[in-house]
């Protein structure tokens, strides 16, 4: 049983000696963001030391407090986002370019590159294809990029604040709304969360359960990423064939969650997901087929050169760079960093004995980031069979522990960890955060396309394949 | 990549669309103004092998100069107004306007309504309408079929 997680307040004064001294002892970033006290705004910081959880706070006062964003690079979007949202000035963190924020002056979020031949490329809101909103400014000399300035929040519609006053049910449709492709992973994350705080803990039926929605979930956004990375190289077969397994893996998801996207399947407190024996020998036999259809098509990918020329080597992201700017998900894998929540932090679902998926090379690169998710779709199949082998009931949370004031719920998603955190007073939410595995991966990617041409950042940019939704929010 | 191939050539069959009723043909623009991604995988979904949107003339263009359809998405957050503004002045006339699931139709919409501009109604007419949290691909297919008919009939006389 996990303890209780409670908030530890330091001293403005002493906040960057303990975030110091909790890196130093191995604490990892989860997290940062700021909420709105009694006494102004104060900043909050989650960690985690093996399965244990901190959340360390400190008041802004005077709406300042020092940057920690060189002690933990990967908290640079945190810090900014916390300075628009809730006017924390992060002393040090020069410049603290606007976020979430979207001012006129193009000098106030525009890097400057300047020298002989330099010029932007300017993409988006509004991009060529069906793809989400979000502008990207390249720097660029001829076809090789310089730099590249991210603005998104296009999307930005205010879900944190629209859950401020909700009671703990009725946040859970709003974590929902944040995106769709992460619908399980963001809902399963915030009733983690709740139910922490509730003092609640799954038992076993809804820990499998919860494990099967989030694994369906896993298999449809691999077929999807794989046949966007065919599209990305211009291989229509193969973007048809992962997309026809992708829809296939939906049609699976209405059988089984009553949803394509299993909407409406998680909730505090409880399951709602019961399969007949039926559905789950069907689901089987499908999960079965899926599986194999989709190996027999990643193989051929794997023999045709002109995938291996476009993949191989492009969009090379470090294991030192990945572990430091705090990568997540399938790019962190491919990169041979072993993050992976669902064995960093099995306890309230059902990973018994799992493996990580990695790439024979964790060469960092496009064809790694793909690997990663074949292999991954190959595991996520057979595991999702095994738990229909002896379909769950739907499971409840049952009382464990008093009830407390803060939750932290954390989820593997398609596309990397999912940290909700969440805050109440009684049964009402006073702030509610969702950090998920795009919004770790955005800033990434940011640093691995520099030194790239131009024409390969389609590609790169499918091989993090990352949602905008669940970053606005 | 033969072997691919013949496999949806398989699936094809098997799926067995019917032929197209008609000839004719619409270009399509989509735009997410702050959605949940849902609907943009069901366009992509409805554009695949098992629906195929483009073997009755339907195909999404990359530019809105280009459009018969403005395919709008989302909630229309106050920061995607301007560029859907945009986008819509840039198509030529006559077009249609299609609000694509719940939050375009300002159904069940969440969110601070300080960041929210929309729903689609309030910035333009809307021609076509597909409800759905999101639509699925054959409700979408279903719906631009649809929209293939308006074409063919009072659009034609009456251009807006």
């Amino acid at each position: 049983m996990t303890a209780a997680p409670a908030i530890e307040y330091v001293d403005a004064s002493l906040w960057r000696s303990a975030v110091s001294a909790a890196v130093e002892r191995g604490a990892e970033f989860d997290g940062l963001y700021a909420a709105h006290t009694e006494h102004g705004p104060a900043v909050r910081l989650a960690l985690r030391q093996g399965a244990a959880r901190r959340l360390l706070s400190a008041r802004a006062t005077d709406s300042r407090l020092e940057t920690v964003v060189d002690l933990l690079p990967a908290a640079e979007w945190d810090e900014r986002e916390a300075r628009d949202t809730h006017s924390v000035r992060f002393d040090g963190h020069e410049p603290l370019r606007p976020l979430v924020a979207h001012p006129a002056d193009r000098a106030t979020w525009v890097t400057p590159v300047e020298g002989p031949d330099v010029h932007e490329v300017a993409v988006g809101p509004i991009h060529a294809g069906v793809i989400e909103s979000g502008h990207f400014r390249f720097h660029v000399v001829g076809e090789r990029v310089l730099h590249l300035d991210l603005r998104l929040f296009y999307k930005h519609r205010g879900l944190e604040l629209a859950a401020e006053g909700l009671t703990l049910a009725a946040g859970l449709p709003v974590a929902q709304r944040a995106c769709a492709a992460c619908a399980v992973a963001n809902t399963v994350a915030y009733a983690q969360a709740a139910e922490s705080l509730l003092g609640l803990e799954p038992d076993e039926d809804l820990r499998r359960s919860r494990t099967v929605l989030l694994e369906l979930e896993r298999l449809y956004n691999h077929l999807h990423d794989l046949s966007a990375l065919c599209a990305g190289i211009g291989f229509d077969p193969g973007t048809m064939t992962f997309a026809a397994l992708k829809e296939r893996a939906q049609r699976l998801n209405e059988r089984v969650g009553g949803h394509r996207f299993l909407f409406g399947t998680v909730r505090v407190g409880e399951g709602i997901l019961s399969v007949d024996d039926a559905t789950a020998a069907d689901a089987r036999r499908e999960l079965e087929s899926l599986g194999r259809e989709a190996a027999d098509a990643w193989r051929t990918l794997t023999f045709m050169a002109a995938a291996e020329d476009r993949f191989r080597g492009v969009g090379f992201l470090s294991q030192e760079d990945a572990e430091r700017w705090g990568a997540a998900g399938p790019v962190a894998r491919a990169s041979g960093v072993h993050r992976d929540a669902r064995t960093d932090d099995p306890g309230l679902l059902w990973y018994p004995g799992l493996q990580p998926a990695r790439p024979e090379q964790p060469s960092g690169d496009v064809a790694a980031r793909a690997e990663v998710r074949a292999v991954e779709l190959e595991h996520t199949c057979i595991m999702v069979s095994g738990l229909l082998a002896a379909p769950p009931g739907p499971g409840r949370a049952l009382p464990a522990r008093d009830p407390g004031a803060l939750g932290v719920g954390r989820v593997e998603s398609p596309r990397g960890a999912t940290v909700c955190c969440v805050e109440a007073a009684g049964d009402h939410i006073t702030r509610m955060h969702l950090r998920t595995g795009s919004y770790a991966n955005w800033p990434v990617l940011a640093r691995v396309v520099p030194g790239a041409i131009l024409p390969d950042f389609p590609l790169i940019n499918k091989s993090f394949e990352l949602c905008y939704a669940c970053v606005d929010r | 990549m033969f072997v691919l191939l013949k496999r949806l050539q398989q699936l094809r069959r098997t799926v067995a669309l019917p032929a197209p009723a008609r000839p004719g043909s619409l270009a399509l623009r989509h735009v997410d103004c702050g959605s949940c991604n849902g609907c943009e995988h069901e366009l992509t979904n409805a554009a695949g092998p098992h629906y195929d949107l483009e073997r009755y003339g339907l195909s999404i263009v990359a530019s809105p100069r280009h459009a018969d359809v403005l395919l709008i998405t989302g909630t229309v957050t106050t920061r995607m107004a301007g560029p859907l503004t945009a986008a819509y002045a840039a198509m030529p006339e006559p077009r249609l306007v299609a609000a694509l699931g719940d939050c375009a139709l300002g159904v069940g919409v969440i969110g601070d309504p300080d960041q929210l501009a929309g729903p689609v109604e309030d910035l333009f007419p809307v021609d076509i309408r597909v409800p759905g949290c999101p639509p699925a691909p054959a409700t979408i297919a279903e719906a631009l079929l649809g929209a293939l008919e308006l074409v063919r009939g009072p659009l034609r006389e009456d251009a807006r």
